[in-house]
């Protein structure tokens, strides 16, 4: 089972002890309540039925009926008494429960002439039962109703639970709002790792603001600082190699066109040299900067409303290939925005590709639909094996035609850059068979971002 | 026979640069220095400077800023620096047209022919009048309420295109391909260069009235 989250742990912990403890004070203030009230009740009614007890007492004295005696008692509405005599019930008036509400055990005790008082459940509710032996052997009782105590504890019982439901509900909320804030610090830990990843090296933490986590927050710091450090050695590099590459590339480039120039004037052997040499320095400055450009491959692409059919065409006509191979699908919006040197830089590369590899592009396809743009470049070379697909677009990676043909003019990074230029505006570049032979490279960017 | 001066302190590409340029039917000075460029230059100007961004002593912007001074000569630099501050920064100090090495000496001569081609009149018409600008592509004049503006070559130049497309936008690599010649080529060459110009021709840079900007689009000379 997937464990809980941390808020909801801390809430529910918090919950759970504000009710233990709001149950356990409850429990305790009722209990304590009902035998205080209960107690007090209690004597409340021994001391006024020994009053009756009295006044009894002494009607019968006076030989009274016991039934004229029992009616003269001021008994109020909660109460009821009852006489016996020689084995006689009297009674105030006919109310028949009374005698089945006093208990048998109680009866005898008191007949014995032992005061008793025991509580007893009637029809009515609870009851006080008071047994007072009189002393012409006759006894008196007084049957107390609890009904309004009753009342009093279940009102005091309702607000102990009520009470004691809003602590945990308040013992939730305060669980809830700690957990936020003690897990605050860590949402500013999430958010600056975002803007870091983001790319925005700068961003720090600031030690003061959660000194809870000062650990946490040093070791982060040290983090981001070591990257970007890295980053900055790294791109220094880049630039330090960049700059060291390209000073003598450029005297190879100035002095190899001033040694072409004057190939009809060298003897065959060192013409030969000379075309070598021209060519290949030709091709290092290719590859140099190929290099360069893919190691800046992560900047951001600079979009402008470009007419990828037009640019093609363009590409078509610096390579010497005819501008008609270039269509573009009936509805298609052919105005991509994009960053015109790099998508330059993508057909060239794919148009080269097909001449180098593909025995030469025969149509170029600009289209798509509503959501996705599309570019096709085929040719009717041999096609590509489904298991190169993937890695022909890596680096220095050449297709196994080259090989066979001994054509080594390129640097191996011009897919590679197809790659990274697509990939930097949010597309993706494939290989496909083309329909009736050859292969089909496919570019295709999101409409929202193209 | 147009003359280029090389200011390079790299020998070796000093070196193969002179030789190169000269094949080419350039007469070629070369200096090591931005000082000793500055003088060479002073002392006989030369048609086109190419200049090397890192150098001792001045370095390359003060180099581009000294001969800006002294003129408007078409200013080409050759660097090895390819980030976009470099390049923003020297050509903001007034250089024309920005090279990253290794460049192949057919490019570089394709650049100065260019270049040399921007000084000539595009149009041939006497004067055009924009409120209180006057352009006089005939004689090369640029005034802004009866008083002459000195502007660069390519200021000029790309102030003529606008001018003659007036109230029309143009797209930065439509203006990149009339005014550098480049099929291709780096925008950041078309804004800084707008940029210049309304320093120049602007009462207020920041909200211009001649040259405006039409997001995403280009920009447009106010007929």
């Amino acid at each position: 089972m997937r464990p809980l989250r941390l808020r909801t742990r801390v809430t529910a912990g918090f919950a759970a002890g504000a009710l233990l403890i709001s149950a356990a004070m409850a429990v305790l203030s009722y209990d304590l309540t009902r035998r205080t009230l209960l107690d007090s009740r209690e004597r409340t009614a021994v001391r006024t039925a020994y009053f009756d007890a009295t006044v009894v007492q002494a009607g019968l004295a006076a030989d009274g009926d016991p039934g004229e005696v029992l009616r003269a008692l001021d008994t109020g509405a909660s109460r009821r008494v009852a006489v016996r005599r020689a084995e006689t019930w009297y009674l105030r008036n006919a109310d028949n429960g009374i005698t089945q509400a006093i208990p048998v055990a109680l009866r005898e005790q008191v007949a014995a002439g032992q005061p008793s008082r025991q509580i007893v459940s009637t029809d009515s509710g609870a009851a006080l039962v008071i047994g007072v032996p009189l002393p012409d052997g006759s006894q008196f009782y007084v049957i107390d109703s609890l009904q309004e105590l009753g009342r009093t504890l279940s009102v005091l019982g309702l607000i102990l639970t009520l009470v004691a439901v809003g602590t945990t509900a308040c013992g939730a909320a305060l669980g809830t709002y700690l957990a936020r804030r003690a897990l605050r610090p860590l949402a500013s830990v999430a958010d600056a790792a975002r803007t870091i990843t983001a790319g925005d090296l700068t961003t720090r933490l600031d030690p003061a603001a959660a000194p809870d986590l000062e650990r946490l927050t040093s070791s982060f710091n040290g983090m981001v600082d070591q990257l970007a450090e890295r980053l900055e050695r790294d791109r220094r590099f880049a630039a330090d190699v960049s700059h060291e590459l390209r000073s003598p590339l450029q005297t190879l480039a100035a002095a190899t066109s001033v040694l072409a120039r004057r190939r009809d004037q060298l003897d065959d052997r060192s013409a030969q040299a000379v075309g070598l040499v021209v060519e290949e320095v030709g091709r290092f400055q290719a590859l140099v900067t190929d290099l360069l450009e893919l190691s800046q491959g992560d900047q951001q692409p600079a979009r402008a409303p470009v007419d990828v059919a037009d640019l093609a065409r363009r590409a078509c006509l610096d390579r010497g290939l005819s501008p008609t191979i270039v269509t573009d699908a009936a509805g298609a919006d052919r105005v991509w925005h994009v960053d015109e040197r790099r998508f330059a830089q993508v057909l060239a590369n794919l148009l080269d590709n097909a001449e180098r590899h593909g025995g030469g592009p025969v149509a170029v396809t600009v289209g798509g639909d509503d959501t996705l743009a599309v570019l096709d470049v085929d040719d009717e070379g041999p096609g590509v094996p489904p298991a190169d697909r993937d890695s022909i677009f890596g680096r220095f990676v050449r297709g196994r035609g080259a090989n066979a043909r001994g054509d080594s003019n390129g640097t191996g990074l011009g897919l590679a850059l197809v790659a990274q230029h697509v990939g930097a505006h949010g597309g993706r570049v494939s290989v496909i068979d083309r329909p009736g032979g050859g292969a089909r490279f496919r570019v295709e960017l999101p409409r929202e971002s193209a | 026979m147009a003359s280029v001066l090389v200011i390079e302190d790299d020998d070796r590409i000093r070196l193969s640069l002179t030789l190169a340029l000269e094949d080419e039917g350039y007469g070629v000075r070369a200096a090591a220095t931005a000082e000793d460029g500055l003088a060479e230059h002073r002392q006989d100007p030369a048609d086109t400077v190419l200049v090397d961004l890192m150098l001792p002593g001045l370095d390359g912007y003060d180099c581009i800023r000294g001969l800006r001074r002294d003129g408007d000569v078409p200013i080409v630099v050759v660097s090895a620096r390819s980030d976009t501050h470099d390049i923003v920064a020297a050509l903001e100090a007034g250089a024309d047209d920005y090279l990253i090495k290794p460049v192949a000496i057919k490019e570089l001569t394709a650049r100065l022919r260019a270049l040399r081609r921007r000084s000539r009149a595009a149009l041939p018409v006497p004067a055009l009048t924009f409120g209180d600008l006057e352009v006089r592509p005939l004689a090369g004049e640029v005034l802004l309420r009866g008083e002459p503006v000195a502007l660069t070559r390519t200021e000029f130049r790309l102030l003529c295109e606008l001018a003659e497309h007036a109230g029309q936008v143009l797209s930065r690599q439509q203006l990149l391909n009339r005014v550098w010649e480049y099929d291709f080529g780096d925008e950041r060459l078309v804004d800084v260069h707008i940029g210049r110009l309304r320093q120049k021709i602007e009462d207020e840079p920041g909200a211009p009235r001649h040259v405006v900007t039409v997001r995403g689009l280009g920009y447009k000379l106010h007929r």
